[in-house]
């Protein structure tokens, strides 16, 4: 159960790029097929609105849904469960997935999620041999937990050892990634001005990722309601390039 | 935790169809007054006395409904609740339902108002046994401050947790903190201040009735955004943002209307034989 445990960091120490940490690297990779590229997380909504139009709009959503849904949802469950797997306390890890698939309330996003997390767990499967990948695939299997790609990525983090918190910031950054080529194609904007967009975000993750390493896990699930509405709403936008 | 402002402990029961009450215990500040039965039901509805002064700074209210099998149950307040500056701690609310097999439990509050500096912490928990229905809904305003501001409350923290069969199925946390957050701003309240919820399960919701509630709610009058949507069980969520309370208030009773009327044919019941 224990291998490649060979990088362990300390929390606190800021993050520090190790060779496991280059090697979590490659999932997030917007090309590693997990299916993100069609999901919009309701941003199609604003879209569809004139609300999101350009890199400067696209940032003021992108940082809303990174400060106020990400952190407290996905970042906080993936803290949480890093050190779940620290403590071999299963049984909340899978109260982790049922929490981050109950707490999303629109159908869309959750669906996605879920989609997203089972593709994640199959491709991390080709790849690796771990046992707790391998018992979630069972548990999906028997539809005793629901998949999401936050557990999944935590699960690699920890096993190759790399700190709770790069491993959190960098499954952020995986999702803000995937976020940024879809808004290229979808609002449109120019590639460059996408990777200025990524560029830019390094501060704001730096900051998420401290918010949630100091986050009580009561604050577990908070949802700005404008952010869930237009997710809900999503469902039905018109002429839609994303699933959700 | 002896030490609660309010407490209130309802039980009630189906006897020969008709719920009637097996145990009601209020103590402090809550109290609850005679169920009238609207229109002739069979199910009575209890109105909820909130405190005349309004809820106030470390203020504690524990709430326990229980509906044994069969039994239906309206649950509402007489006025809004009213939480008023907080400076030291905070207001608290718990309430915990259990609705056994074929129960039917509404619970439908008026509109809370939080007062300028307000804090104020609510935790709503729901057991509910496979076979039973619940509709609840929620509605926050800001109340009026000295200054003007539109948020001028401190924070609100609201929580549900809805349990099947003792499996986690609805988990939903809101947290409004307008000192930190750009209330008025993309994704927060998008412009609008005050937050409606209205949230059902029940095992014969189904896609047909999403769609009619969303053709109901989009074809209303005023300045309003909301979204519908299905959760993991048999049910659905509804998320109002408006300026008005009676907007909000409209909407969820078109809703509500809706589908009573809609379950009602599928399962006649009592409701419709008076």
């Amino acid at each position: 159960m224990k291998t490649a445990r060979s990088n362990g960091h300390s929390d606190t120490s800021g993050i520090v790029m190790t060779d496991n940490a280059l090697t979590l690297f490659q999932l997030c990779d917007s090309q590693f097929p997990t299916g993100s590229f069609s999901h919009s997380f309701g941003m199609e909504t604003y879209i569809q609105n004139d609300i999101v139009v350009d890199p400067e709009t696209f940032s003021d959503w992108l940082k809303v849904y990174l400060h106020e849904q990400l952190v407290y949802a996905d970042g906080l469950a993936a803290k949480i469960v890093y050190a779940a797997l620290d403590e071999e306390d299963f049984d909340r890890v899978w109260e982790m997935d049922r929490l981050l698939t109950v707490q999303n309330l629109a159908r869309e996003s959750r669906d996605g999620t879920q989609r997203m997390g089972k593709r994640m767990l199959d491709a991390v499967d080709s790849i690796y041999d771990i046992p707790i990948i391998s018992l979630y695939m069972e548990r999906l299997r028997n539809k005793e937990s629901f998949g999401h790609p936050a557990i999944v990525f935590t699960m690699l983090g920890h096993h190759l050892g790399v700190d709770r918190k790069t491993t959190v910031v960098y499954y952020l950054y995986s999702t803000i990634v995937a976020l940024v080529q879809n808004a290229v194609r979808a609002i449109p904007i120019g590639q460059t001005a996408g990777q200025k967009v990524i560029h830019q975000f390094q501060g704001e993750l730096k900051e998420a990722g401290d918010e949630i390493m100091k986050l009580d896990d009561y604050e577990f699930g908070v949802v700005s309601p404008g952010l869930e509405v237009s997710q809900m709403q999503h469902e039905h936008v018109g002429i839609r390039i994303f699933s959700s | 935790m002896s030490d609660w402002t309010g407490v209130l402990e309802l039980d009630v029961e189906n006897r020969g169809g008709r719920t009637v009450a097996d145990n009601i215990y209020f103590q402090g500040a809550f109290k609850v007054m005679r169920p009238v039965y609207l229109n002739g039901y069979s199910h009575p509805c209890y109105y909820l006395l909130n405190p005349g002064g309004g809820y106030l700074d470390g203020d504690t209210y524990r709430m326990k409904v229980t509906l044994a099998e069969d039994s239906r149950l309206t649950l509402t307040t007489q006025s809004s609740t009213k939480v008023y500056k907080t400076p030291v701690s905070y207001a608290y609310q718990e309430t915990e339902f259990h609705l056994e097999k074929g129960s039917y439990l509404e619970y439908l509050p008026d509109p809370l108002i939080a007062y300028k500096d307000a804090k104020y912490v609510q935790k709503n928990v729901v057991h509910m046994e496979r076979g039973s229905t619940l509709l609840y809904s929620d509605i926050v305003t800001p109340g009026w401050s000295p200054e003007g501001k539109e948020f001028s409350y401190d924070t609100l923290r609201l929580k549900n947790e809805i349990y099947m069969d003792d499996e986690l199925v609805v988990f939903d946390h809101i947290k409004l903190q307008p000192a930190r957050q750009n209330m008025g701003g993309l994704g927060f309240m998008e412009g609008y201040t005050h937050l409606g919820s209205f949230m059902v399960i029940g095992e014969q919701t189904d896609d047909d009735l999403l769609d009619s509630l969303y053709e109901i709610v989009d074809g209303m009058e005023g300045d309003f955004e909301f979204g519908i949507s299905r959760l993991t069980i048999p049910g659905f969520t509804i998320r109002i943002l408006a300026d008005k309370t009676q907007l909000i208030e409209s909407i969820v009773s078109a809703c509500h209307l809706a589908v009573s009327e809609k379950w009602h044919q599928v399962e006649p019941s009592f409701l419709r034989k008076y």
